[in-house]
């Protein structure tokens, strides 16, 4: 019987213990050191297999990112002549949002059966805000271990403001190497790089939601945007080679930068005159070396810029000189430093300014307008007013002086000025030539000399027809008042007998001839006469006769008989009238 | 009867309508004050309400410095070339014109001659449209004084020199009433155009789609030889000549 139990019992025991040890042996347990966490603060969650050499499965982390880890541990204890051992493995944990985080089981599997580790949840509570860098964590999302930022010092800005855009690398690897780097192509901006030399690591680590990083600044460039708008920077990729040593040839990595975006506001209306684009905070200094000089003697003239804003951009100001006063491009003086600041700085142009002729010449003063970033708004700067006073010279410099004769320089070309007082109106339209005034004023000179013309010919005639009618009558009259005559003849009346006779050869000869009474002379009877023969002679007898008659008329005396003196008067008047016809 | 009566009535009514002559007189000084304080726009308008009813070389002249100051470089060729057409010598509006083609982009109206006979159309011009008109009159008026005179004379030399004044103040006379003609059939044509638009094609027939010959742009001078449903056929300056579109010139 002891002897069935025997061989009954010692295999049903050892089967017993068998069980027992195993069962006591093999163990499996998670545990975290704290089931509560604030953001940024680390639980340390430790897997643990005992007396099993089998691997185990990871759990899901179940959105809690690995800050450290996973650490193997692994140890062997011999008690008895027994072995046994266990091997653990810790991850330090993070959160970077609050919330409940469950942490999955963990699996292994024994022979035919798996062992699961129990679900942990742990609590995670807002913590205190520690370095939180939006852009930081937005790359942090995509990769904890490596990734790169874009930064600029502002968002939103006026076309022309400096922003300073840094590009920045995080990294957790021990080793890491840059193989091709694509800087992102910028529409839109005008960039000037800051000199940063080689790219070094930082020596401070840097917190990115709790995680530490080395961080190295890749590159820094002062951006001006040039346009109103969004402006987009596109990412930047990187690719790297990670955990490369001797024996591990790493792994290949690409990251790509977040984008970002700039809010590009125009510069608002109501710019000063003579704006030209200038943008930040800036002044102006206006200064001359001297004022006081001889002709010919060179003066400086020197405009600075400073301040902070796009210097390299600043135009050369625009200089209005008197003519007299001769100047020569500015020499251009840099002074302007590249930071993480942005750009600042001056730069300053200078002119030489020759003075050719004496005389006080005032100089415009300067007037320079900025868009100011500070107070958002336009602001003149006018420099200082001055006048340049030139003496003439010594002449101990210039071997002759003459005065410099020069022709009228033309400086500039315009239209000629309008004509002011009176401009001579007239009806619109209206023409002399052609109308009626004009055709009245042509025809009436012409009409006034051909009624002068009918006038005097009508006079001429007229006087011509009086004389005709007189010459024709003349022997009629003439015998007419010869017969009176010879009736006081007759009746022998001698007052009336001369009368009629003395009157009959008057009025003859005033009749034939055209002269009045006054005019019977004998030169004026001569010249009548002059064109016929005898004419003389005739002219002398007719005056000799009218004497005759004129002597017996008023006087009493008679020098020959009446008879005689008729027949005498008769006859010549009759040859007279013979003359003349012929 | 009933046409007479209303021409008689227009006549009697236009002065109603239209400005005085002191009315004219104020708007132009008040169009050359605006001009000398630099608002060329309101001169402009001023001269221009002037020149509804008035005209003279002078006053086109100051219309086309405002329209040359105005940046508006078509009218102003305009304006000088109608100054110039009355007062053809002057030296202002000569300069002015000048400076305003300079602006023109066309090459085609350098006339020959054009500068030749500066003395000479400034006498034959005369200082404005009725010059040579006036200057008939009182030739005329002396000639037939002259010729009166001549006959009345008794003494035979003063005649025979009476006799040889009115021989050359009638040949005066029948010169100036020619240039008088000619200067009035200048003053009245208006043939010739400033192209008033940017940009004109220059077609080979009146009517749109047609072929195209050549491409005019403002400022430039032509002469219209003919018109057909509001198309003008033009010709440049080098004898070139084709269709223009209705509203892209003026004429001078």
């Amino acid at each position: 019987m002891l002897k069935l139990y025997r061989h009954l019992l010692i295999p049903l025991l050892t089967w017993c213990l068998a069980l027992t040890v195993q069962s006591q042996e093999i163990k499996f347990t998670a545990q975290v050191d704290r089931t509560t966490i604030a953001t940024g603060e680390y639980v340390k969650y430790t897997v643990s297999l005992s007396n099993s050499r089998e691997r185990f499965e990871a759990p899901s982390l179940g959105g809690l990112v690995v800050v450290q880890g996973p650490f193997d541990n692994s140890s062997f204890t011999i008690v008895n002549g027994r072995m046994s051992g266990s091997t653990s493995r810790t991850w330090v944990l993070t959160a970077t949002a609050p919330g409940r985080y469950t942490i999955g089981p963990a699996r292994v599997r024994i022979g035919n059966g798996t062992i699961e580790t129990e679900a942990i949840t742990i609590e995670v509570t807002k913590g205190a805000a520690t370095h939180s860098d939006p852009n930081a964590s937005q790359g942090q999302s995509r990769d904890p271990n490596l990734f790169t930022t874009i930064t600029l010092s502002k968002s939103k800005a006026y076309v022309g403001e400096q922003i300073v855009a840094t590009y920045m690398l995080y990294s957790r690897y021990n080793s890491l190497e840059t193989t091709k780097s694509d800087m992102p192509k910028l529409d839109g901006f005008w960039a000037e790089n800051v000199e940063l030399g080689e790219t070094n690591w930082d020596p401070q680590l840097s917190t990115v939601n709790g995680l530490q990083y080395r961080t190295a600044t890749l590159k820094k460039q002062v951006l001006f945007p040039q346009r109103p708008g969004k402006l987009r920077i596109a990412p930047f990729v990187m690719e790297c080679v990670v955990n490369r040593s001797f024996f591990n040839r790493g792994t290949e990595v690409s990251i790509r930068s977040n984008s970002v975006e700039v809010n590009v506001s125009a510069l608002p209306s109501g710019a000063p005159a003579g704006f030209t684009g200038a943008v930040g905070e800036l002044e102006m200094v206006v200064k001359a070396d001297r004022t006081q000089v001889k002709v010919n003697e060179a003066i400086e003239l020197t405009v600075t810029y400073s301040g902070k804003g796009n210097l390299k951009l600043m135009e050369a100001p625009a200089l209005d000189l008197p003519a007299d006063l001769e100047s020569y491009d500015p020499k251009v003086t840099d002074r302007i430093s590249l930071s993480g600041g942005g750009m600042t700085g001056s730069r300053s142009y200078q002119y030489l300014i020759i003075p050719r002729h004496e005389g006080d010449f005032p100089l415009e003063p300067i007037t320079f307008s900025y868009f100011d970033t500070r107070s958002n708004s336009y602001r003149s700067i006018t420099g200082a007013e001055m006048t340049i006073a030139v003496s003439p010279g010594d002449g101990s410099t210039a071997t002759v002086q003459r005065p410099n004769r020069s022709d009228v320089q033309v400086l500039g070309k315009d239209i000629r000025y309008i004509r002011t007082g009176d401009l001579g109106l007239r009806q619109q339209g209206e023409h002399l030539f052609g109308s009626w005034p004009w055709l009245a004023g042509m025809s009436t000179p012409l009409l006034g000399f051909l009624l002068f013309l009918g006038w005097r010919r009508k006079r001429e005639a007229q006087r011509h027809d009086v004389m005709g009618t007189r010459r024709k009558q003349a022997d009629r009259t003439a015998r007419k008042r010869l017969n009176e005559a010879e009736l006081a003849l007759k009746s022998s009346d001698r007052s009336a007998f001369y009368t009629a006779l003395s009157r009959s050869l008057n009025g003859y000869i005033g009749d034939k001839f055209g002269l009045g009474p006054a005019q019977i002379t004998t030169a004026n009877l001569t010249e009548r006469l002059a064109g016929h023969a005898g004419g003389e002679a005739l002219a002398d007898e007719l005056m000799a006769l009218i004497a005759a008659c004129d002597m017996a008329r008023y006087a009493p005396v008679e020098d020959r008989p009446r008879q005689q003196l008729y027949d005498e008067a008769a006859a010549l008047i009759g040859r007279t009238e013979q003359l003349v016809r012929t | 009867m009933r046409k007479l009566l209303t021409s008689l009535l227009l006549v009697l009514a236009i002065p109603a309508f239209t400005l005085s002559g002191v009315e004219a007189d104020s708007l132009v000084a008040r169009g050359e004050r605006a001009y000398a304080a630099g608002d060329h726009a309101a001169a402009l308008a001023r001269f221009d309400s002037a020149r509804t009813a008035f005209t003279s070389p002078a006053l086109l002249y100051n219309i086309g410095n405002c329209h040359f100051k105005l940046g508006d470089i078509p009218h102003a060729i305009l304006f000088y070339e109608r100054a110039l057409k009355l007062a053809p010598g002057d030296p202002d509006i000569r300069t002015n014109l000048e400076l305003a083609r300079q602006n023109v982009v066309d090459r085609v109206n350098e006339l020959p001659g054009f500068t030749l006979g500066s003395t000479w159309s400034r006498i034959r011009g005369g200082r404005d449209a009725d010059q040579w008109a006036r200057r008939s009159l009182w030739i005329c008026l002396a000639l037939f004084a002259v010729l009166a005179a001549a006959v009345a004379a008794r003494q035979r030399i003063l005649r025979r020199g009476l006799l040889i004044l009115g021989g050359v103040l009638l040949l005066g006379t029948l010169l100036s009433v020619g240039f008088a003609a000619s200067r009035h059939r200048e003053v009245t044509d208006d043939s010739e155009a400033i192209i008033t638009s940017p940009k004109v094609d220059v077609r080979s027939e009146p009517k749109d789609g047609s072929t195209v010959l050549f491409v005019l742009h403002k400022g430039t001078k032509v002469t219209i030889l003919q018109q057909q449903l509001d198309w003008s056929e033009v010709q440049l300056a080098n004898g070139n000549v084709g269709w223009m579109p209705p509203a892209t010139l003026e004429r001078i």
